[in-house]
């Protein structure tokens, strides 16, 4: 932040931004804190959702599933990031609308289609039981495995884009002079690609965490009403138990999950992005 | 869901632009000229409502329909908002939407003396003292995929049959024709209809061990029936006569069975609101449905059982054929609770 605390005339820019926010997100949101807090004795609603087993259920698939798609995007888009950033002209330009085209799919379409790549007779059935790893035909259609797969490729370019962004601010020769020092490979990856680009990396994990932790509609039609998380959760209470002081304690608990993931990841970069 | 043919007739295109026209003009003369009456309902009505009834009435009454198509808890809430200063006078919606309007005290009792056709229909049509009616009642047997199974199924009892591991789609319970899932199951445990109602308890255990058979619970039917009809399932089960007949017309290779132990009538209501505007004519609105000649017309293309006496049983459901009416009122009282040891029982 800047030493001097004389007002700065810049940050009235924000002001736009920040007085829709507050209308149609802060109030909202203030409105929705106090649901789950008023009605039937104060956190007492809270205390009975922890109170419950199944809340822990409902808990451990929200982050369970959050965390193995953040897991399996960071593994694919971290090599596509690494591309991208080395990339010039026409490739980079090829890659990069080959990442952000398909976000202009709507959500519904693409878990649709998985939905058909994901059955029994699917592809993925058929390639792997035409290798030989699966002895007969398979399903991973409404399985948390397939719950993911789906849900990772919807939110790859979320991991891909900040750490891409991120890597193409680092100087090519950083690598080369590591290697004239006589650094293998892998050790200039582990020690010289990977801390440079953490930054963006955290910033890949917030993204794709936070999104993957509240999605509503992928968990539907890609596992149906078996997998329960806490935004299906929270969807229901509303919709069809016409329980409101349930619905508002869910998504009071995936709030608090969600920004407690950002916080803790903005510190992490910052902290790091000193050291670097 | 698209019942009937959509195509706008001339008399529709002439008469909408005529009166676009007549709008834009003098909006006044218009409101002052003929009586309106407002419909809320459901946006899968919108076709027949506006092909059928609609313009019946109309000639009929000398009057305006307007039909707002959306879902039932949306009617609902405009109802609420509105308490007092209704611009609706007559609403469509499921009976357990219903019996939440009568909690709210939304709803004006239907009486003989009113709607007259309310004593020609089948027992158990009528709810709550009047409050609403049933008009047609879209009945849940089992679909099945005809490419998939040689012989179709029979019995509810089939849909726990080992040998359809994985194969078997069910509805969720947020859904109000995935509830008689949980009858069906305690049917088969023994019991009367009334008492596997009250106690669910023995329905829940059987439906325990529907589970490995259970490709998925659906919450959107669509969703349900493309896997069917692509034969990654065999059968869904309870399904709904009004979509998957619909979708047996329109060419999908499955069909819908009627099981011996018999299907479950589906709620279709039709009340008419409390401080309505032009209360006599919602009234006829109400009578018209109820009676036999607009029911014998809708009966057939939306696939539904008529309540009227006098309208014949649709084909494909034989005169033996039991149908089971749900007391609503039990599960609009009990629901919750069953939605919470589902999630707890019926979890991966």
């Amino acid at each position: 932040m800047s030493a001097t605390r004389r007002f700065d005339p810049i940050l009235l820019l924000a002001a736009p931004a920040v007085a829709y926010l507050t209308v149609v997100y802060g109030l909202p949101l203030l409105f929705l804190l106090g649901r789950s807090l008023l009605g039937a004795g104060g956190f007492s609603a809270f205390a009975g959702f922890f109170a419950d087993p199944f809340s822990w259920t409902v808990l451990g698939n929200t982050v369970r599933s959050a965390a193995l798609v953040t897991l399996v995007c960071l593994v694919i888009g971290y090599p596509t990031a690494l591309v991208l950033a080395r990339a010039s002209g026409f490739v980079q330009a090829a890659i990069l609308v080959a990442i952000i085209l398909p976000l202009s799919v709507g959500v519904v379409v693409k878990a649709f289609a998985w939905q058909i790549v994901l059955r029994r007779d699917g592809v993925v059935s058929q390639i792997f039981t035409g290798l030989g790893i699966w002895d007969e035909p398979q399903r991973l259609l409404f399985t948390e495995t397939g719950l993911v797969i789906g849900a990772a490729n919807i939110f790859v370019p979320f991991m891909i884009l900040p750490i891409y962004s991120v890597l193409k601010l680092v100087d090519p020769r950083l690598g080369e002079a590591a290697a004239t020092l006589g650094a293998s490979p892998v050790y200039r990856f582990f020690k010289v690609a990977i801390p440079l680009s953490l930054p963006g990396i955290i910033t890949g994990i917030a993204f794709v965490f936070s999104m993957a932790a509240s999605m509503y509609v992928i968990p539907s039609l890609v596992i149906g009403d078996r997998f329960q998380t806490l935004a299906t959760l929270t969807g229901r209470s509303f919709l069809f138990m016409r329980n409101e002081q349930l619905g508002s304690t869910t998504a009071v608990v995936l709030l608090a999950l969600t920004i407690g993931i950002v916080v803790a990841s903005s510190r992490l970069s910052r902290r790091l992005g000193g050291a670097a | 869901m698209d019942v009937l043919s959509a195509r706008p007739t001339r008399r529709s295109l002439l008469s909408g632009a005529v009166g676009a026209v007549t709008l834009i003009a003098a909006p006044s003369i218009l409101r002052a000229q003929t009586k309106e009456l407002v419909v809320g309902g459901a946006a899968g009505h919108k076709p027949w409502v506006e092909q059928v009834v609609v313009p019946a009435f109309e000639k009929k009454y000398n009057c305006k329909v307007l039909f707002e198509g959306t879902r039932s808890l949306v009617n609902l809430e405009k109802m609420q908002k509105n308490k007092g200063k209704q611009y609706m006078s007559v609403v469509q919606m499921d009976d357990p939407v219903m019996i939440l309007a009568v909690k709210e005290d939304l709803l004006d009792p239907l009486t003989p003396g009113k709607a007259p056709n309310l004593s020609q229909l089948v027992p158990g049509s009528t709810h709550m003292e009047g409050m609403w009616a049933n008009y047609l009642q879209p009945w849940l047997g089992v679909a099945y995929s005809k490419g998939a199974m040689k012989t179709p199924p029979s019995s509810w009892a089939d849909l726990f049959d080992a040998k359809y591991k994985g194969r078997i789609i069910i509805p969720s319970l947020q859904n109000t024709e995935g509830l008689p899932v949980l009858f069906a199951a305690g049917m088969l445990t023994g019991g009367t209809l009334e008492a596997i109602q009250k106690d669910t308890d023995a329905g829940f255990k059987k439906l325990a061990s529907l589970k490995p058979n259970l490709l998925t619970i659906y919450t959107q039917q669509p969703q349900a029936y493309n896997l069917l009809e692509q034969g990654e399932a065999y059968m869904i089960g309870p399904a709904m006569s009004s979509y998957a007949l619909e979708r047996k017309a329109a060419g999908a290779p499955i069909d819908l069975v009627a099981p011996k132990e018999g299907v479950f009538a589906m709620p279709s209501g039709i009340a008419v609101i409390k401080g309505a505007p032009q209360a006599e004519l919602a009234f006829a609105y109400v009578n018209e449905l109820l009676g036999a000649e607009l029911q014998e017309k809708l009966a057939g293309p939306t696939f539904s059982l008529a309540t009227n006496k006098a309208v014949p049983r649709p084909a494909g459901l034989g005169a033996d054929v039991t149908i089971h009416q749900i007391d609503w009122a039990n599960v609009a009282a009990q629901r919750n609770d069953w939605i919470k040891r589902w999630d707890r029982e019926m979890a991966i």
